[in-house]
């Protein structure tokens, strides 16, 4: 513990960086992009002591602050880290400044721009933390502003349309889980004889199983909307595609895992006798989020809507995980978010690059580029490997695991979700092959520039975390292993769930077993 | 406390000193608008010493009531009296450049908006039906006048006879609400019908009812609850831009400010009955209002019909009874500065006497003039309902007491149309800021005043929105 409040620090320190950067005169402007990306990595050495400093093999919350807020209402700004939380705070420190770096072609108002990309990032990493339910509620709501605007005012020729599309989309689940927030708040005061938000206290209240397959409802529509579980998910290829790449680089790197860190922080812990009952549904679900973002991404003709897709696949397979229920399951629930932030992001910078490079997205419009960009070729084929599961590489680990961990709750659903791990074989190979090999037969392609140097320092993080964690996975396992154990236990213990002992065979939650 | 007590009305009494002034300095000195600036802005101060006065006055002595027991001294009367100072003095500041335009004229401007203030001041006050009625009358003819006081705009004429003829028709029901009530209490005064309803059994239960919906009625039209709204959005686009904020804050806080006197401490005993009736009016008015809005290509209808669904959503939190008012009372205050300084904003846009503001003129706003259109898009966010401002408290609070009052069905139809307001509130930022500017010509910067509204309903809206205790502090700091 140190005496210096870190997690607010890692709040406050992008809000008011982006208050000093829209302070920026107009005729100092040369210094917004500089200033906003020394800025932005403020926060990185703050989140790597945290992660050097958090207490491994504790399950509990860490580095907890709580200071009153609004006293009549038992509202508190309280923060508090665990393994779940953690290494999604350090994601979003890193992709804040790689997202800014890969922008410096944005020349239209850069100072909004850079603010916008901090204030996300500060209400980003204040959902992460918070352990207030009001004050949980008011980050992931006041996110959509920054998000909005990045889409709407620096998006490609849609995206008005995308940005309100994206905003009433999320708005509409947070309003009814608003609803459950105040049941719940009241039920709190019922039981201890004031209201209170407090996520801990949340926790020993006594809930119904009424009670909570309502509540269970709302939270789960909210975030199932964000991660996006099908048939939610048609706002994410009009937001992916519309957004500049910094936005498409946050949206699916950090927002996307708003929905499953909250169902995983929220819906298991809080409702867990609801939580058996959901199973079905959420399971069928992400399997078919899995299939059917797989195949239209295999069928997509532009490059960008083939990695949204593959985001609603790849989301499905943390779904899956999480409702498995068991430990592995779990771990590979959260590895995976971790991985997807990494590989997605880096394969929307990849779409960027060569977009600023080229003006099209669309496929059909390229073919041998490796011979004119050896360097991007080799880097595109690196990520697509990682996303596709590549031994050796992050996706592997926690893909690996969800499947090890989903198999003996909920065998039958793994087996069809397993084909997906195939599926994103093919549309990520399949479009490296139109991209890049062959022929370079469109003479616009021809004399396209490779990686700046600059632009490679942009990936050297992604690509180092990428390594580490599918050739030394202990590292991010450690630290989120007992937090996820913590939340089985919990459910164990509040209803007659018996997880399966890792590797043994266990009980089947629904279609199997005896 | 009932005896006469001028400290109960000194507001009031001041208002009208004030206005009186202005006329007579007009009438034989022929002053300088400064000249009239500085008795107007002595009269505000003087006002707001008195509202002091009266704040710690129920501090030491409680609440009461005083002349006959017509005139409430409370926490409610203090706070909507807080708040119309407020409204009036950003309503003044507004408004300031289309007196200024009137010439002569203007000394009438400033005493109706003077009288109008006190007029609904007394209204937040009145402990008998037919001070109520009194009260309602004096704020709305001034009202009336200052709708069609631009005299050659046909539009604003025609605002001025459509809200007298509707507001005169209201204030008919509400009277004859009035006297239904008597007949089933045998009294005007509201807290002896109160005690008369609670101490014996009411003869004529279903008259006392009638009388009771038609004040409700009454007052829904000044408060523009669906579906006694229809004036509304006609006045707002038709009255001269400095005055419409005014116009449309004052009379909302007045009204709510009497319904919440006339139905928590009068109809205690029936608050089953009434408050079924009000949730579903809330029901219709935030649903209407949001579908409403939708449709609207005027910002100043827009704002109109928005007006509607935060009518309802005011009402949702009077269901709940005393236990909903001090979040009534928060929503009220917060959203009569979000309205002053949006007109504000209408009003640098389109010009101070004109009618009318269309959404086109909106356009690349961002570019063109920062300030209004950074002001007008926190006051739009806040009014979504946004967290980080008091739009979001206000609706958290409301929803909240709604909640716990049982009417758990109204939340999730405010919440809901809450998710679809986004659409016509985030509709205006996005021609701020999404949209070229498509050579559209710079705004003139708006004066130093005008800035000040702007700055201050935006800096209100955002601080006591990440801050709100003190705020609820103050509006409730002398309880009951």
């Amino acid at each position: 513990m140190t005496g210096f409040a870190t997690l607010s620090a890692l709040v406050i320190v992008p809000a008011v960086s982006a208050v000093i950067v829209l302070m920026i005169p107009e005729r100092r402007r040369e210094l917004v992009r500089p200033l906003g990306v020394v800025l932005s990595l403020l926060p990185v050495p703050l989140a790597l002591l945290l992660f050097m400093d958090f207490d491994r093999g504790e399950a509990g919350f860490q580095f907890v602050e709580r200071v009153v807020w609004i006293d009549r209402l038992g509202v508190a700004w309280h923060l508090g880290v665990d393994g779940i939380s953690l290494l999604l705070v350090v994601l979003t420190t890193v992709l804040v400044p790689v997202a800014l770096g890969a922008s410096m072609r944005i020349d239209r108002r850069v100072r909004l721009f850079v603010a916008m990309n901090l204030l996300l990032e500060a209400g980003l990493i204040g959902v992460f933390l918070s352990l207030d339910l009001f004050l949980f509620f008011v980050f992931f709501e006041v996110i959509l502003i920054p998000m909005t605007f990045i889409i709407g005012i620096w998006g490609s020729d849609n995206r008005i349309y995308a940005a309100i599309k994206f905003f009433l989309y999320t708005a509409f689940g947070s309003a009814l889980m608003l609803a459950g927030i105040i049941a719940l708040a009241f039920i709190h005061r019922d039981q201890t004889g004031e209201l209170g938000f407090s996520y801990v206290a949340m926790l020993d209240l006594d809930l119904g199983s009424d009670v909570q397959r309502w509540l269970f409802g709302a939270f789960a529509l909210a975030f199932a909307i964000k991660v996006p579980i099908f048939p939610l998910h048609t706002w994410l290829p009009d937001a992916h595609v519309e957004a500049p790449t910094a936005g498409s680089v946050l949206l699916a790197g950090v927002l996307l895992k708003l929905g499953t860190y909250g169902l995983l922080r929220f819906n298991l812990p809080l409702f867990p006798e609801a939580t058996l009952d959901f199973v079905p549904l959420l399971a069928t679900l992400a399997v078919i989020g899995i299939i059917y973002g797989a195949a239209v991404a295999i069928v997509q003709p532009d490059l960008k809507k083939l990695v949204a897709y593959s985001s609603v696949s790849h989301l499905g397979f943390i779904v899956l995980g999480t409702f498995a229920l068991t430990s592995q399951g779990l771990q590979g629930g959260v590895v995976q978010m971790i991985n997807h932030g990494l590989t997605t992001g880096a394969l929307f910078l990849l779409v960027g690059i060569i977009y600023e490079r080229r003006h099209t997205k669309i496929i059909a419009d390229f073919g041998g580029l490796a011979s004119s960009m050896p360097v991007f070729a080799g880097m595109f084929l690196f990520i697509a490997f990682a996303s596709i599961g590549l031994p050796g590489l992050n996706g592997f680990v926690g893909e690996f695991l969800i499947l090890m961990g989903s198999y003996p709750t909920l065998p039958y659903y793994t087996v069809v979700a397993a084909a997906g791990v195939i599926l994103a074989a093919v549309y990520l190979l399949w479009a490296y092959e139109r991209v890049f090999t062959g022929p370079l037969t469109d003479p616009a392609n021809r004399r396209l520039p490779d990686l700046t140097m600059g632009e490679v320092l942009l990936f050297v993080p992604l690509v180092a975390l990428i390594v580490l964690l599918g050739v030394y996975p202990k590292v991010a396992l450690d630290v989120i292993g007992p937090s996820t154990d913590a939340v089985l236990s919990r459910v164990e213990s509040a209803t007659t769930y018996v997880a399966p002992e890792p590797g043994g065979s266990g009980t089947a939650l629904f279609g199997g077993g005896e | 406390m009932t005896g006469v007590s001028y400290l109960a009305i000194a507001p009031e009494l001041l208002l009208l000193v004030g206005a009186v002034l202005v006329l007579m300095v007009d009438v034989f000195v022929h002053p300088q608008p400064r000249i009239h600036g500085w008795i107007t802005a002595l009269t505000f101060a003087s006002v707001a010493a008195a509202i002091g006065a009266q704040w710690h006055r129920i501090g030491i002595d409680g609440v009461g009531t005083s002349f006959g027991g017509t005139l409430f001294l409370h926490n409610l009367s203090v706070a909507a009296r807080s708040i119309l100072l407020v409204v009036a003095v950003l309503g003044v500041i507004t408004a300031w450049e289309m007196l200024a335009g009137l010439g002569r004229r203007m000394a009438e401007g400033l005493s109706l908006v003077m009288v109008s203030t006190a007029g609904f001041m007394l209204m937040g006050a009145s402990a008998d039906l037919v001070m109520v009625f009194v009260a309602l009358e004096i704020g709305s003819i001034a009202l009336y006048v200052l709708a069609g006081i631009v005299r050659n705009s046909r539009a604003g004429d025609e605002a001025a006879m459509k809200y007298f003829l509707l507001g005169a028709f209201a204030s008919a029901i509400f009277i004859y609400g009035g006297a239904l009530a008597y007949a089933g209490t045998g009294t005007t005064n509201i807290v002896e019908a109160g005690t008369a309803m609670a101490s014996y059994h009411t003869a004529r239960p279903a008259v006392l009812l009638i009388g009771m919906a038609l004040l409700v009625v009454g007052t829904g039209f000044k408060v523009t609850a669906a579906p006694f709204h229809s004036w509304a959005p006609d006045v707002y686009q038709g009255a001269p831009a400095g005055v419409v904020g005014f116009m449309a804050a004052a009379a909302k806080v007045g009204g709510f400010a009497a319904l919440i006197n006339i139905l928590i401490i009068g109809f205690d005993r029936y608050q089953d009955a009434w408050a079924d009736g009000l949730a579903l009016l809330a029901a219709v008015s935030i649903v209407s209002g949001t579908l409403l809005a939708i449709q609207q290509s005027d910002l100043r209808r827009m704002l109109a019909y928005s007006g509607v669904a935060h009518a309802g959503f005011i009402l949702t939190g009077i269901t709940a009874g005393l236990a909903g008012s001090d979040g009534v009372l928060f929503y009220l205050a917060t959203y009569s500065v979000m309205l002053v300084g949006a007109f504000a904003a209408v009003t640098v846009v389109s010009g101070p006497a004109t009618s009318g503001s269309s959404f086109e003129e909106y356009r690349g706003l961002g570019k063109r003039s920062p300030l209004v259109a950074g002001v007008l898009a926190v006051l739009m966010i806040a009014m979504s309902g946004m967290p980080l401002t008091t739009g979001f408290f206000g609706k958290f609070q409301v929803f909240s007491s709604a909640w716990d009052g049982g009417y758990r069905w109204l939340v999730i139809v405010g919440l809901l149309s809450s998710v679809a307001a986004f659409y016509f509130y985030l509709r205006l930022v996005v021609l701020m800021y999404f949209r070229p500017a498509d050579g559209r010509p710079d705004h003139p910067a708006p004066s130093g005043q005008m800035r000040l509204v702007l700055l201050f309903s935006a800096a209100a809206t955002v601080v006591f929105g990440v801050f709100p205790s003190p705020l609820l502090g103050w509006l409730t700091q002398a309880g009951g």
